[in-house]
């Protein structure tokens, strides 16, 4: 028996009310106690609100979230995973789509490959053609020299080696080419000339110098 | 608190678990049955027992479809409880949803190893609970790097939605009651949090919270009180 004088303690408040919310009994002397003391009974009262409105936010809170479709649908994803269990691992066919775009990116990979096999290819071609043309020119500059030995004047053998081979529109050209630059350096207007006719050139000091 | 109240020693009898997780083998003292056998005769397998048994002869016989068939009653019978635990561990729905559908999975997986001397419901929570604090430990380590989220939009608003009060002052007053809620649940200590979770979500008897734990009974009643003391001083005597 309890006596009135010494009240319950809060960690037998608390055990009581997880003895009663399971349904069990109380032990007879404290729920004497409890029915007769009204400092216990209203302290036993204020945890049981307490606690049971914590329990009742947090259900509220969970089962708001866990609705039953929510349920269910957890239900049959786990029968989904359950499907896998005690079954051999399945093998994943590789995609089809990736590997023929595997192909395709290799193939388009190797087009470049080609262009190049073919530029090379051309290179080594033009440079051969290139290289043959030159022989046969010099084979053919190397007669000409043996033939211009032979009877040919002085002059024209000094002449640079040239597929032309005549020396005289080399020298017409270099008369007009002459008289090109001497066109193009003096001023083109009427009005610069008097001035171009004032200052002196570069040509004239240095032949004076020479 | 009450003056009268007896100051519980700081040392409260220690279990020989250090952490908190749940240990499958830390009490040998088998229970003779779970919450749902409680209203079963003493000693008598629960509902939930029996049919863990019927499933595991079904995968010692190697029929998979009829002990998977058989299994997705048991999936009935605890989901919801399950789910409320571990909305409580968690406090994010999906998290939660992933937690649980893991420890059914785990539980069939394993289900051949299942002995009656544990109530299935007992050996189930174990489960779930081990399952909930790995994510907690991954998401303590994730939040290092990330900022962590009390709780994700789509659970506030599910919350909001299954709210009844059209005002959205009182719906704010819910959300921050539930904000608060959840921040004082989390300042309790591990074993305090799990043992509060258990008993008061989970429905387990402080015997059962015993079995799952491998506290003593007396330890898991201390830590029980001391989680409801604490958080009536976080809460101020409401939640």
């Amino acid at each position: 028996m309890i006596a009135r004088t010494r009240h319950l303690r809060d960690d037998r408040l608390v055990d009581c009310y997880v003895t009663e919310r399971h349904g069990d009994a109380l032990d007879p002397p404290v729920a004497e106690h409890l029915g007769d003391c009204a400092s216990c009974g209203a302290r036993y009262l204020e945890l049981a609100q307490f606690l049971d409105a914590l329990r009742a936010e947090g259900d509220a809170d969970a089962d708001a979230l866990f609705t039953p479709e929510r349920l269910r649908a957890q239900h049959q994803q786990i029968a989904r995973r359950l499907e896998a269990v005690g079954r051999p691992a399945r093998v994943i066919s590789f995609p089809r789509q990736l590997v023929r775009r595997t192909i395709t990116a290799s193939t388009s990979r190797m087009a470049p490959r080609w262009v190049a096999a073919t530029a090379a290819a051309g290179l080594f071609v033009g440079v051969a053609l290139g290289a043959g043309y030159e022989w046969s020119a010099h084979a053919r500059s190397v007669q000409q020299r043996l033939a211009v030995d032979s009877g040919a004047d002085r002059s024209t053998r000094s002449a640079p080696v040239t597929v032309r081979g005549a020396s005289t529109p080399d020298v017409a050209d270099d008369v007009f080419l002459s008289e090109l630059e001497m066109a193009l350096e003096r001023p083109h207007t009427r009005e610069l000339q008097a001035f171009d006719a004032f200052t002196p050139h570069v040509r004239p000091i240095r032949d004076e110098s020479r | 608190m009450n003056s009268d109240m007896r100051p519980l020693p700081d040392s409260a009898p220690v279990s020989p678990l250090s952490d908190v997780r749940v240990d499958a083998g830390a009490t040998a003292t088998p229970i003779p049955s779970g919450a749902r056998g409680r209203r079963n005769l003493a000693g008598a397998l629960s509902d939930d027992s029996r049919l863990a048994v019927a499933i595991r002869g079904l995968l010692e016989q190697g029929d998979m479809d009829a002990a998977r068939e058989r299994f997705g009653e048991l999936v009935t019978l605890h989901q919801r409880r399950a789910s409320r635990i571990a909305y409580q561990y968690l406090r994010d729905s999906a998290d939660a949803d992933e937690a649980v559908q893991d420890a059914f999975v785990k539980v069939f997986s394993h289900l051949t190893g299942y002995r009656e001397a544990w109530p299935f419901e007992v050996w189930f929570t174990r489960i779930l609970i081990n399952g909930c604090l790995d994510r907690r430990k991954a998401r303590a380590r994730r939040d290092r790097w990330f900022v962590a989220g009390e709780a994700s939009n789509a659970d506030e608003a599910r919350m909001s939605a299954a709210d009844a009060a059209p005002d959205p002052e009182r719906r704010l007053l819910a959300r921050e009651r539930r904000a608060r809620l959840a921040a004082a649940i989390a300042r309790l200590g591990g074993r305090q949090r799990t043992v509060f979770t258990l008993c008061h979500y989970g429905d387990c008897t402080p015997r059962e919270v015993s079995a799952m734990t491998g506290l003593n009974e007396s330890t898991v009643r201390v830590h029980l009180f001391r989680a409801a003391r604490k958080l009536r001083g976080l809460l101020g005597g409401t939640p």
